[in-house]
């Protein structure tokens, strides 16, 4: 291989000052290793925190808004355009549940986004046994195809889910639930809705997730006996919850069911806006750290060239007298920094690995989260030795462009 | 065809600091191709200023400077160094080599700059130039171990690797015994008969100046005699 005169130059330098060559690359080293460690502690955290909100929570739920009768409803009923003033407006009573919800689930399904449909209804209650009472909620689903789309299964205590299907009036509730009233697998519950009348159910399961609140007030009905439960017919559904491919496109995809289906769709994001704040939150602090361990590592590049150039000068007009150009000059110093912070990179990837590694073997033991949850991302070392190619970059071309200006003559003069 | 390789018109360069004053004044001077000409005169007369100026490193200067007939006054930087690099060998009045380089590279760099021949070429023309001064022996050795002399002979060896057309030195034999003086002049000598090569040599040997083709005689930045 033909190296350039250049790049013979650079590398003489680099090798006749070993121990500061060294130094600057540990710096871009430990800057790129930090640079994948946060990365990946990062987006282990909100990557855990993400699958465990959509425990619970659908990509996208489509329920029918409570909507309060107004002028313009009349006006399109009455199909004239005057100026009308309702007096005592009230809440419109179709609001209540989804009209033709499977014909609606099939629309739906057309969407390519979507992998995964389910109807429920959902009954505010008061849970009752013995003389406790308690508020709740139960959640009138299809057990199995709830299980496919939110892993209900990992968060079963005891009992077995599937009973559901077999166990006419079963219910299965949340923890919070049991302990409050007392409750095992097998025995009874009054459950009764506003509307309907109460009814006597059979706990067959008792889940806990990580949100307390839920499994204080949650449990699970088959959908036929929720929809007993408010005294409705078979095809009352209060929501449909939808799950998507990539649920990073929930909020353009709910908008694009709402105008199909005419009903609010309401998208993770909304749902979650706290969640989403936190990963905001945590993208600032990340950068931040980033950008400082960054800023370090170059500076240490920055440091070793300009002392370079200052104890090298008088070379540098030699060069220069011997007819290199001011490109071929900067040529050199930034070879220089790129070979620190190609070596710097190639042990940080490596030490950067192995941190995340040793990391990920760290025992928490907090309820579901039993390690640190770190990602093995490869974009993520992707993007540290691109940071860190380009912080080097930067801070060698300053002092190389000064070392470019060297004027040869009063250099040579002394 | 042109005749001349290196011309002067009126060529004048001020020193600001502390105050100004002029340094060269209304050099008008020209040297023939294959001509070896001495500048001699006072320390402090100028001599080394006149040499950066022609050599090209120095660009702040009034007039205008000729070489090989082609006008090089209000050239780029990076044109200026490529004919450095191509047409003019430079010996420093202190030989400066590059202290972490082996003396072979330090004669090898230009060379392999200008990337006219290979590696290996380069190679063998930078050994040649090194015997042509004896010291090939040293070759491997680092730059800054040598003695101030055999220093001196390495940076005249460099100078000559690309063949270039004008060779100019600031006292190129001020470090050197008689007998290497002598080695130097007679091949400097060579050069200009032989391979039709300038030389420009400011000196203060009278011996070496007398034997060369031309004086030109310098005082108080101006020329007394050519
Ligand atoms: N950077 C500078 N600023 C101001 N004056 C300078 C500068 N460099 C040189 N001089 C002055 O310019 C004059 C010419 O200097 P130059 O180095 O050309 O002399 P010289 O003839 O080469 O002397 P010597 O034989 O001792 O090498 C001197 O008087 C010197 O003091
Ligand atoms: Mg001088």
């Amino acid at each position: 291989m033909k190296i350039s005169v250049n790049t013979e130059i650079a590398l003489t330098y680099l090798s006749s000052r070993k121990k500061q060559t060294a130094v600057a690359a540990m710096g871009v080293m430990f800057g790129i290793s930090m640079f994948i460690f946060m990365q990946s502690l990062m987006k282990g955290t909100n990557d855990y925190f993400e699958k465990a909100s959509f425990s619970s929570t659908a990509h996208i739920r489509m329920y029918s808004e409570n909507k309060v009768a107004d002028a313009h409803m009349l006006n399109s009923f009455l199909k004239d355009n005057s100026e009308k003033i309702l007096i005592n407006p009230k809440q419109l009573t179709q609001s209540q549940g989804i009209t033709n919800p499977y014909g609606i689930i099939q629309n739906i399904k057309k969407n390519k986004q979507v992998v995964a449909v389910t109807p429920q209804v959902t009954a505010t209650v008061i849970y009752s046994s013995g003389s406790v009472n308690i508020n709740g909620t139960v959640a009138g689903v299809s057990i199995d195809e709830e299980d496919k789309m939110f892993d209900v299964q990992t968060n079963m205590v005891t009992g077995d889910l599937h009973d559901l299907n077999r166990v006419n009036n079963g219910l299965l509730i949340g923890k919070g639930v049991a302990d409050k009233l007392s409750l095992h697998v097998g025995d009874n519950i009054t459950v009764r809705a506003g509307t309907g009348s109460p009814m006597i159910m059979r706990v067959i399961g008792i889940f806990a997730t990580t949100i307390k609140q839920i499994d204080e007030s949650k449990s699970y009905a088959n959908i036929v006996q929720a929809q007993n439960l408010l005294g409705k017919d078979r095809s009352y559904v209060t929501d449909i919850k939808v799950n998507l491919a990539d649920y990073n496109n929930a909020p353009k995809v709910a908008r694009d069911l709402e105008t199909i289906t005419g009903y609010k769709a309401e998208d993770w994001v909304q749902s979650n806006e706290q969640l989403k704040a936190a990963f905001k939150i945590r993208a600032i602090i990340l950068n931040s750290v980033i950008a400082v361990i960054l800023l370090v590592a170059g500076f240490g590049i920055y440091n070793i060239l300009n002392m370079t150039i200052y104890e090298k000068i008088k070379e540098i007009a030699i060069l220069k007298a011997t007819g290199f150009s001011g490109g071929s000059v900067v040529s050199i110093f930034l070879q220089q920094a790129a070979y620190i912070g190609v070596m710097g990179g190639f042990v940080g990837v490596i030490f950067g690995f192995v941190l995340t590694f040793m990391v990920s073997k760290i025992y928490i033991g907090a309820g579901t989260l039993k390690y640190l949850p770190m990602s093995f991302y490869v974009p993520h070392y992707i993007e540290a030795v691109t940071f860190g190619i380009l912080t080097t970059i930067a801070a060698g071309y300053f002092p190389a462009r000064k070392a470019s200006k060297v004027d040869p003559v009063s250099i040579i003069r002394g | 065809m042109e005749n001349s390789a290196l011309k002067t018109k009126n060529v004048t360069k001020y020193f600001h600091d502390p105050v100004t004053i002029p340094v060269l004044k209304n050099i008008n001077l020209d040297v023939k191709k294959g001509e070896f000409v001495s500048i001699v005169g006072k320390s402090g007369c100028g001599k080394s200023t006149l040499l950066y100026v022609l050599s090209t490193m120095d660009s702040d200067y009034e007039g205008e400077l000729e070489i090989n007939g082609t006008l090089v006054t209000g050239l780029s930087l990076n044109a200026l160094a490529k004919i450095r690099n191509e047409s003019i060998g430079f010996v420093f009045q202190f030989h400066y080599l590059l202290p972490d380089f082996s003396c072979l590279k330090n004669v090898m760099i230009p060379g392999l700059r200008l990337g006219k021949y290979s590696v290996k070429e380069v190679e063998q023309r930078a050994y040649e130039k090194l015997k042509m001064f004896g010291v090939e022996e040293l070759a491997l050795k680092n730059a800054n171990r040598l003695s101030g002399g055999q220093q001196q002979r390495v940076a005249i060896a460099r100078a000559l690797i690309n063949d270039p057309a004008i060779i100019m030195g600031d006292e190129p034999t001020g470090n050197l015994d008689s007998k290497n003086t002598g080695i130097v002049f007679d091949l400097f000598q060579k050069l200009s008969k032989e391979y039709g090569q300038t030389l420009i040599t400011v000196t203060h040997d009278e011996d070496f100046a007398k034997r060369s083709d031309r004086i030109i005689e310098m005082a108080d930045g101006e020329i007394l005699k050519h």
